[in-house]
């Protein structure tokens, strides 16, 4: 007879498991407890002792996949009869996601998960939903008994509901768990949100040319539009001596040069702006509408926003607290390279934390940046340029840059906004104090 | 390891390295047995006799045995959780012997087997893993929180440290309605001895000189917390001397010094004469539960040392080979024996249903409100299905 063994939970609460290896193959006999598979979860690594003596009649989940807790990982035949795989055994290609990983959008727009359509007219007399599960419906709006189930005994999951909501209750499909196509800006591409106005029309007066709004221009209005009327925005700007920093990179560029790297002040201060947000952990969050959490990261992805030649893109520097100044700036000029080449993959352009723009030689004097939503931060950077600065009572040409912040008062106030950019700064003016918290 | 109790500090057999200096006590090792199975010179083992030593050998094995079982089920997703014993048996068991039927026990994670010694069933500790219809806690508590009333073993809480405490508590109890040789065992491991409430409950037992035995099992691992890493002290044991409390330190690996050196602690509590703080120097070789995998944060060559010339089991069987207390061959025999005991009360707890729906309101109210009895009768209309995971 066929014995179905379910992927089992092995470490309170894992919701999968990725195959590190099969110790045996379709058709091989096994003895009972004899180990068949090592597994990877996110806790440990163990090896699955057979739980019947027979044959491996179906191997579901091949090395490198990943097996839900519950789908059946392989059919043992126990008694050397043909082995009968029922219907019910998954493709493994396709395996339904119960829990998607949340990307960095923090939002619903995130997690991906398989929706089929559920045919309103077969909906089912009662929905199994904790209920917590229940509320969260109703206050997505979200009918329960439309969401397609991945939960235990057909129980419909938040994360399920989330995913209905955010595919617009639309089928989707995520055979390999990804995100949804992200938008070049790095912001969430999630839906548009409702417009309290009726669209403005332009009557033609002849003397005018139609562009028509699409492709990243698009995407770009959207998400800007979408951070704007989100994030309550306040900016704040303050002036940064640059002076002393100046003459550390004028001393550091020739080595950098020689190792490879082309160093802007860019890296000092993406290591400055990481020191203070470690320090001000509410500048480097997102609010999870959905849940009503703010997520605070404990990774620090920072995002640069430049301009490419399709528009403005934010091409993000990973896990910047653990980049050497020189690693940042052959990350950061990789990155330009490849928005300007068109080859920046999705991870170079998704995922940012926090944001920094920058103009470059055209700074400005300030700015009030617009926030990567849905990150709570963003800083502009402006042009370092000698200008009168006192000094012990002296006037003195000193290299003097504007950085200006905005940040979403929902998630933080002007303390924090003004705490974190003294720190920026502080660290800027004497880079002594900025080796001290390298790695 | 640390100083090894010498024959001269000795001379006048066990009870005088007792009665002896409270430093030697606290910061060296208590030894009966070598690691290679030859009792310490003046070892002084004329109270062992044959019976006696072949029962700690059959608990230590079985721990052995039944855990290797578990854990095998566990990874086939017949069971939640699992958390071993393996490699701390001599802890356990020799502890467990120096108890006598009318003591309590409040354990903590890892004295399951103190259970099965006193004479709690494996069908009662299997059914309380499955969490069935059989488990006397009705499958509330997760998997491994025994508990046996009838002899006197107290459900463990996961908490850490919080049950040292009830322990005193316990053991003042006993004392203020009227001592009648009573003690109660309360254990810990390394990580509770950082907590709050280990401090609360020692001085507690200090200052009211109440009749227990409070026993430490240092297995070197707070889960991924290394010893070195959880206290400054220079040994555990001497934490007990800050509440006045006389203090043990021992070979948790040799039975034979764990049984001494609790049987030592459980008599003076027993006489009236105070409580004892145990420390038994043992090494957690398997992971801190079935959910953990300790080759991400430990060096498991110094692992493999402790399940080799360390380990406890194979430590006594040398001394009971060289006794001519075990025949050759035996030790797997007897192995043999306890895994089919294992296997077949196995089947027959898998089998057992889950508690009944209607226990859910049990044991809150004397009588459930009509709150509650409405929300059963609620849940009863629902329909229910059948557990994908059930074989």
């Amino acid at each position: 007879m066929a014995f179905n063994f379910y992927m089992p939970d092995i470490g309170e609460g894992v919701v999968e498991g990725e195959i590190v290896a099969w110790r045996v193959k379709e058709g091989d006999r096994v003895k009972l407890d004899q180990p068949i598979v090592e597994v990877m979860t996110d806790k440990a690594t163990v090896e699955l002792p057979s739980p019947r003596a027979g044959t491996i009649a179906k191997i579901n989940y091949q090395d490198g996949q990943i097996c839900p807790v519950g789908q059946i990982l392989v059919v043992i035949d126990d008694d050397g009869a043909a082995a009968v795989v029922k219907p019910e055994v998954r493709p493994a290609a396709a395996p339904a996601a119960p829990v998607a990983a949340a990307p960095v959008s923090g939002s619903a727009a995130g997690a991906a998960v398989a929706i089929q359509v559920v045919d309103a007219t077969a909906s089912r007399p009662r929905v199994l939903a904790t209920p917590a599960t229940r509320r969260l419906a109703r206050q997505l709006g979200v009918e329960l008994d439309r969401v397609h189930p991945t939960g235990k005994h057909g129980r419909v999951t938040t994360d399920d509901v989330r995913g209905h909501r955010s595919n617009g209750g639309s089928p989707a499909s995520s055979a390999n768990g990804g995100a949804p196509a992200p938008a070049p800006t790095g912001a969430a591409p999630a839906a548009r949100p409702p417009t309290a106005y009726a669209p403005i029309a332009i009557a033609s007066t002849g003397n005018e040319e139609r562009v028509p709004l699409r492709g990243m221009r698009k995407k770009i209005a959207e998400s800007m539009a979408r951070s704007v009327h989100t994030a309550a925005h306040f900016t704040y700007v303050e002036e940064v001596d640059m002076t002393e920093l100046v003459l550390v990179r004028e001393r550091a560029k020739s080595r950098a040069t020689e190792r490879g790297a082309k160093l802007t002040y860019l890296p000092f201060i993406v290591k400055a702006v990481v020191s203070g947000l470690k320090k001000w952990p509410q500048l480097n969050a997102s609010l999870d509408e959905a849940t009503q959490e703010i997520v605070r990261k404990k990774y620090y992805h920072i995002g640069i926003a430049a301009q490419s030649p399709h528009g403005l893109a934010v091409s993000v520097v990973r896990d910047a607290d653990r980049r050497s100044i020189l690693d940042l700036a052959r990350e950061i000029d990789r990155l330009g390279e490849a928005v300007r080449t068109g080859t920046a993959t999705r991870d170079d352009l998704t995922g940012s934390t926090f944001t920094i723009s920058s103009l470059g030689k055209l700074g400005g004097v300030l700015a009030t940046p617009i926030i990567n939503f849905p990150e709570v931060a963003i800083i502009g950077v402006h042009k370092i340029e000698e200008r009168p600065a006192v000094r012990g009572g002296q006037i003195v040409a000193r290299h003097l840059m504007n950085l200006s912040i905005s940040v979403d008062h929902r998630l933080a106030d002007g303390w924090d906004g003004a705490m974190f950019l003294q720190d920026v700064k502080t660290l800027l003016e004497d880079p002594t104090t900025m080796f001290m918290e390298m790695i | 390891m640390a100083h090894v109790a010498s024959a001269g500090s000795m001379n006048d057999g066990v009870e005088a390295y007792f009665s002896g200096d409270d430093d030697a006590k606290a910061y060296g090792l208590f030894q009966l047995l070598r690691e290679d199975g030859t009792p310490v010179d003046d070892a002084g083992l004329d109270w062992l006799d044959r019976a006696l030593a072949r029962r700690l050998f059959h608990g230590m094995l079985r721990i052995r045995v039944t855990d290797a079982r578990m854990m095998a089920l566990q990874r086939q997703g017949r069971i939640g959780f699992y958390g071993e014993a393996t490699g701390q048996e001599a802890a356990v068991v020799g502890s467990a012997a120096a108890s006598a039927p009318h003591d309590w026990i409040v354990p903590a994670l890892r004295e399951a087997g103190v259970g099965l010694f006193r004479g709690m069933t494996l069908d009662s500790y299997l059914a309380q893993i499955f969490g069935n219809a059989q488990d006397p806690s009705k499958g509330r508590q997760m998997p491994c929180h025994p508990c046996d009333q009838a002899h006197h073993y107290v459900v463990m809480s996961s908490c850490v440290s919080t049950q040292i405490p009830h322990a005193v508590g316990i053991a003042m109890a006993m004392k203020i309605t009227g001592h009648r040789g009573e003690v109660c065992f309360g254990f810990m491991g390394d990580g509770g001895t950082s907590a709050v409430d280990f401090h609360v409950a020692l001085n507690f037992a200090g200052v009211m000189k109440a009749p227990c035995v409070l026993i430490c099992q240092n297995n070197q691992w707070a889960i991924s917390t290394p010893g070195s890493a959880q206290t400054a002290s220079t040994s555990i044991a001497v934490k007990g001397r800050a509440y006045g409390l006389e203090s043990l330190r021992a070979d948790g690996n040799d039975v034979l010094a764990v049984y001494r050196a609790v049987r030592y602690a459980a008599e003076k509590a027993r006489r009236g004469d105070g409580p004892t703080f145990v420390e038994l120097l043992t090494y957690r070789v398997s992971a801190h539960s079935s959910s953990d995998d300790p080759s991400r944060y430990r060096d498991e060559s110094v692992t493999e040392i402790w399940k080799g010339e360390r380990d406890p089991i194979r430590r006594f069987e040398s001394f009971l080979s060289g006794r001519g207390w075990l025949a050759a061959g035996e030790r797997d025999t007897i192995a043999h024996e306890l895994d089919a005991e294992v296997r077949d009360a196995i089947a027959r707890q898998e089998r057992v249903a889950p508690p009944a729906l209607e226990t859910l309101i049990d044991d809150v109210y004397e009588r459930p409100t009509w709150l509650l009895r409405e929300q059963l009768a609620e849940l009863a209309a629902q329909p229910r299905t059948r557990s994908p995971h059930k074989h």
